[in-house]
C-alpha cells in the first residue's frame, strides 16, 4: 500500500482545512488509531499555518506546496513556503517563564512534539515530517 | 461558531461545542472579550464537546486567561479529551490553567 499526493495551495485557511481533512479522511481509510491521526491532524496544520502566516506573510500571490506520502509504516508530509525563511533552532521556548504567557510560539514545539521525525531545509521554507502509523 | 452559556451558582458555564482553531479562534476570541468587559468574576470553558485544538486555539486561551487575571477573574476549564488535554500538557498549559476532569468537580473548586 503506498498513497502519493502533491499540490499547491494559495495562503487560505479554509484550503488548509480541505486539505488537512483529505488527509485525516485517508488515514482513516487506512485504520489509522484516533490517537495517531489526532497528532498528525495538529503537526499537519501547524506546518500548514506557520508556512501561511509565518512564511508566506498571508500574500496572496505566495503558494505553499505540500507533498504527502503514507507507506505501510509511516506517513511523510512536507510544506514549502515561498518565503524568507527561519531559523527554527533560534525560537524561545514557549514553556519556560514569561513565554507561557505569549500567545505565539507554540506551533513548531507542537510539531517537534507529536511528529517522529522533523526536518527543516531551505533556510527553514521547508520541513519534512514523519509519522509512524 | 457555537458556544452555549449558563449561570450556575455565580458561575458563567460556557460549552464550547466547536473546535477552537485557526478558523474560530478569532470568533473565540471575541465572545470571551465580550464576557471579560463585563468583567465576569468565574467562568467554566467545557471542553465536552471540542474534538481538536491548535496553536492558536491554545493562544486565544491565553488571552482570555490574561484578560480575566487583569481584574482578578477565574477561569476553570473542564471536560477536555485525552488528546487536547495532552497539547496543555506538551506545552506546559497545564501549570498555568486550573484544569478539571468534569464540570462538576470544576464548579465546586470555585
Amino acid at each position: 500500500m503506498k498513497e502519493r499526493t502533491q499540490v499547491e495551495i494559495e495562503n487560505n485557511s479554509h484550503l488548509l482545512k480541505e486539505v488537512s481533512k483529505e488527509l485525516i479522511n485517508s488515514l482513516k481509510e487506512q485504520g489509522v488509531s484516533e490517537e495517531v491521526i489526532f497528532d498528525v491532524h495538529v503537526g499537519f496544520e501547524e506546518a500548514l499555518r506557520n508556512a501561511m502566516i509565518h512564511g508566506n506573510k498571508s500574500r496572496p500571490d505566495k503558494k505553499v506546496r505540500i507533498e504527502i506520502e503514507i507507506t505501510v509504516e509511516e506517513v511523510i508530509i512536507v510544506v514549502e513556503d515561498e518565503g524568507e525563511g527561519f531559523d527554527p533552532s533560534g525560537l524561545p521556548d514557549p514553556t519556560v517563564g514569561e513565554n507561557l504567557l505569549k500567545e505565539s510560539g507554540r506551533g513548531v514545539y507542537l510539531i517537534k512534539h507529536l511528529m517522529d521525525y522533523v526536518k527543516y531545509e531551505n533556510g527553514g521554507r521547508k520541513v519534512t515530517m514523519k509519522k509512524r502509523i | 461558531m457555537q458556544i452555549d452559556i449558563k449561570e450556575t451558582n455565580g458561575v458563567a458555564v460556557c460549552n464550547i461545542k466547536n473546535d477552537v482553531d485557526i478558523n474560530s479562534s478569532p470568533d473565540v476570541k471575541k465572545y470571551f472579550e465580550q464576557l471579560t468587559r463585563e468583567k465576569k468574576e468565574k467562568i467554566l470553558i467545557s471542553f465536552g464537546a471540542v474534538n481538536y485544538v491548535d496553536s492558536s486555539g491554545l493562544a486565544t486561551l491565553v488571552e482570555v486567561l490574561k484578560m480575566m487575571r487583569s481584574y482578578g477573574g477565574k477561569l476553570k476549564l473542564s471536560g477536555l479529551s485525552d488528546k487536547v488535554r495532552g497539547l496543555f500538557e506538551i506545552t506546559k498549559l497545564d501549570k498555568l490553567f486550573d484544569i478539571y476532569l468534569t464540570e462538576a468537580d470544576a464548579l465546586n473548586s470555585f
